[in-house]
């Protein structure tokens, strides 16, 4: 070539070489982010979609990316978009619209706030409530052809988000600002939707039960509440299932306060007759016939074949008056008995002798009595029988000492 | 070599930017509206990538498709026997025919405008042909209001589909109420109500005791009834078993009898007893005289 390339040509060919080097760096390096800004980690408590040119990417199971513990790549937006939703979350949301209207003093322990507050009328716009309908039995006073009640009650829904897909393509969440978490976006912005159909469905619920079971109820309501609101969940294909709804909270209104709490006080009152009736009746049975009496009751009623035998086990663990009375009977019984043989004994034995000297045994026997009973009389008084003076009296003053008759009863 | 580099470059770049103005994305939650010249042309509500051209002649406007959910405002609403209910319903929408959408109402805050209207409408029309008695009632049976829901849905989607391209996904009451008046009524009846039970309640308890009390006074008489006759029979036992030996007392009846009243006297007269005895009576005799005594062969006896 040979053409002397003048300096300031020169020059520029140095800048545009040196120009392109640094452009060829650059692009390598935004290449090189470009790339690794693709690099998305599922955790454990999520699940992730892929949007590719905004459409979820992906057959069947495959659209699902399961959390592992390296990073999937998908390619940097605008080509690709990788959504996380928090599935393995369990998040609490408490609805607190049907309790009465508390000011900022209420909501204080009892001590620390006034006491005897005026009992306002219930306000339909700022109290809430829930109607529940009314015994069966009860009388129609009103005439509008129904009697309700009205009851307080606070509820508490544990969700969790089980379907991504239909969460992500169905549910509104809104857009994530810098600087915000993206999981409490995602609650604040689904608990309205949440809130209502909670609320919804407690009110259809609730006309179902009496005031009774809306305040006692810890199983059946909520169970009921979770149906609807689960049918309502699955009817918009929300993707979320209710886990829990629990009914933390459920009381009378408090202008009605007094009438039930008399109520509460004569279920006491009942309670303690039933008890003081049991304690009663256990007391009684038990000085009948000891802790057996009630199955030996039992027993003697039961003709079934192998009751009797029963009833011998248990006739034989008697105890009180009832053993009593039969202890007694078998006292009897041994005396009796043993005093028939004694004597038939004793006769056997004075046979011999009796009939060889009759007499001499006879009047043996009769003055070994006689000595006997004398012996042991208190008093003894021998009157002369004088010849000839038939039809005399004689008067005889029988001692009336004190210290005689005690001693013969402590006999 | 330098030259393929920048070409491919200046390719990228160009395919880059042509995909820029020429194409547009609609994603999974949206839906949109291809706009030529500000007019609307076609409407998109499948996810993907579009081509178009570039503005100012062909623009995008885009919906969220996603469900929303919109609370009307709390109005007290008369039934069809007069007698007022505050209800507070709810809707969740969404933004179905982007189209219709966008020329009956154009925005979100539009939409919601029309549609609380529009629920209030629904609202008082259909809870005006129930009976309060249909929303709740003693008799379960009687109770309509899912069927009263449902029907509020029906009405509001037929109203909202056609013209604003709405769909209704459902609807439900939230609140359920009576008027501060009406409230009142109900607590006096709530009260004698509850009086009423707790009366009942006490009498309960009263009637429970009495039968618990009654059963165990019941039972303790069968008890000792059946403790008596099973005593009794134990006692006749003995005595047939006494009866044995009595037999061996017929050897000699009379000495038997001797000996058994004898054992009677000494029983009888054991205690407490005084005794008044004549003189003549052996051996008192002994006290009047000195008994005259033969003197005995002793070969007699032998």
């Amino acid at each position: 070539m040979g053409v002397e390339l003048d300096p300031g040509f020169k020059a520029l060919s140095r800048a545009m070489r040196l120009a392109f080097v640094v452009l060829t760096i650059i692009m390598v390096v935004l290449v090189v982010f470009f790339l690794i800004s693709g690099f998305e980690t599922v955790k454990s408590d999520e699940k992730a979609l892929v949007l590719r040119f905004g459409k979820i990417h992906g057959v069947g199971e495959d659209r699902i990316l399961e959390p592992r513990p390296w990073p999937y790549w998908v390619f940097p937006e605008p080509i690709e978009e990788i959504i996380k939703i928090p599935v393995g979350k369990k998040i609490d949301l408490d609805i607190d619209s049907f309790w009465y209207f508390q000011t900022k003093e209420d909501t204080l322990p009892e001590s620390l706030r006034s006491k005897s507050r005026p009992g306002p009328k219930l306000n339909p716009i700022r109290d809430g409530y829930c109607i529940t309908r009314g015994e069966k039995q009860s009388q129609d006073i009103t005439g509008s052809g129904s009697d309700y009640s009205i009851v307080h009650s606070k509820w508490r829904l544990t969700y969790q988000i089980y379907n991504p897909e239909s969460f992500f393509r169905n549910v509104y969440v809104e857009d994530i600002k810098p600087g915000q978490v993206y999981f409490n976006v995602i609650t604040e912005s689904i608990a309205p939707l949440l809130k209502s159909l909670v609320e919804s469905s407690v009110v259809t619920a609730m006309v179902n039960y009496t005031i009774d079971e809306a305040i006692s109820s810890k199983y059946t309501i909520p169970e009921h509440v979770k149906k609807l609101l689960q049918e309502k969940l699955d009817k918009i294909d929300s993707g979320i299932t209710a886990e829990s709804v629990q009914l933390v909270r459920s009381t009378w209104p408090r202008q009605v306060d007094s009438a039930f709490q008399r109520s509460i006080q004569a279920s006491n009152q009942k309670k303690q007759l039933i008890t003081e009736a049991e304690t009663y009746a256990e007391g009684t049975l038990n000085e009948a016939a000891g802790p057996v009496a009630k199955r030996l009751m039992t027993a003697l009623e039961d003709e079934t074949v192998g009751a009797e035998q029963r009833e011998e086990f248990l006739w034989s663990q008697l105890a009180g008056a009832a053993q009593q009375k039969i202890a007694q009977a078998r006292a009897y019984r041994t005396k009796v008995v043993e005093t028939a043989r004694a004597n038939a004994d004793y006769l056997q034995q004075l046979l011999p002798e009796y009939r060889k000297r009759p007499e001499i045994v006879i009047q043996e026997i009769y003055r070994g009595a006689m000595e006997y009973i004398l012996n042991n009389a208190d008093e003894k008084i021998i009157i002369q029988p004088t010849e000839g003076t038939k039809g005399r009296e004689i008067r005889i003053q029988l001692n009336r000492d004190p210290t005689i008759k005690q001693k013969s009863v402590k006999d | 070599m330098k030259s393929i580099a920048i070409t491919i470059f200046i390719l990228l770049v160009v395919v880059i930017l042509g995909l820029l103005f020429f194409s547009y994305q609609v994603r999974e939650t949206e839906s949109a509206l291809l706009m030529r010249f500000g007019k609307p042309i076609r409407q998109i509500t499948a996810p993907g990538w579009y081509f178009k051209w570039p503005e100012p002649i062909e623009d995008v406007e885009k919906f969220d498709s996603r469900m929303r959910i919109l609370e009307a405002d709390v109005t007290e609403t008369p039934t069809k026997g007069a007698t007022p209910i505050i209800v507070n319903t709810y809707v969740v929408w969404k933004i179905a025919e982007p189209l219709q959408f966008f020329n009956a109402l154009g925005t979100v805050m539009e939409a919601e405008s029309k549609l609380r209207s529009q629920i209030s409408n629904t609202q008082n029309e259909v809870i005006g042909r129930y009976e309060f008695s249909e929303f709740v009632n003693s008799n379960k049976s009687k109770i309509k209001f899912d069927q009263i829901q449902a029907e509020m849905l029906g009405d509001l989607q037929q109203a909202v589909r056609e013209d604003y391209g709405i769909e209704i996904k459902t609807l439900g009451i939230k609140r359920l109420k009576v008027s501060e008046d009406v409230s009142e009524a109900v607590f006096k009846r709530m009260r004698a109500e509850r009086n009423r039970k707790t009366e009942g309640i006490i009498s309960e308890g009263k009637a429970a005791a009495i039968t618990i009390r009654g059963d165990a006074d019941s039972i303790e008489t069968q008890l000792l009834a059946a403790a008596d006759a099973r005593a009794a029979a134990i006692k006749g036992r003995g005595d047939a078993e006494a009866a044995k030996y009595y037999k061996m007392l017929e050897a000699d009846p009379e000495l038997a009898m001797y000996l058994r009243d004898l054992e009677a006297l000494k029983k009888i007269l054991a205690k407490r007893s005084t005794i008044v005895f004549s003189a003549d009576m052996e051996p008192f005799r002994l006290l009047k005289e000195i008994p005259h005594i033969k003197l005995k062969d002793p070969n007699e006896s032998k």
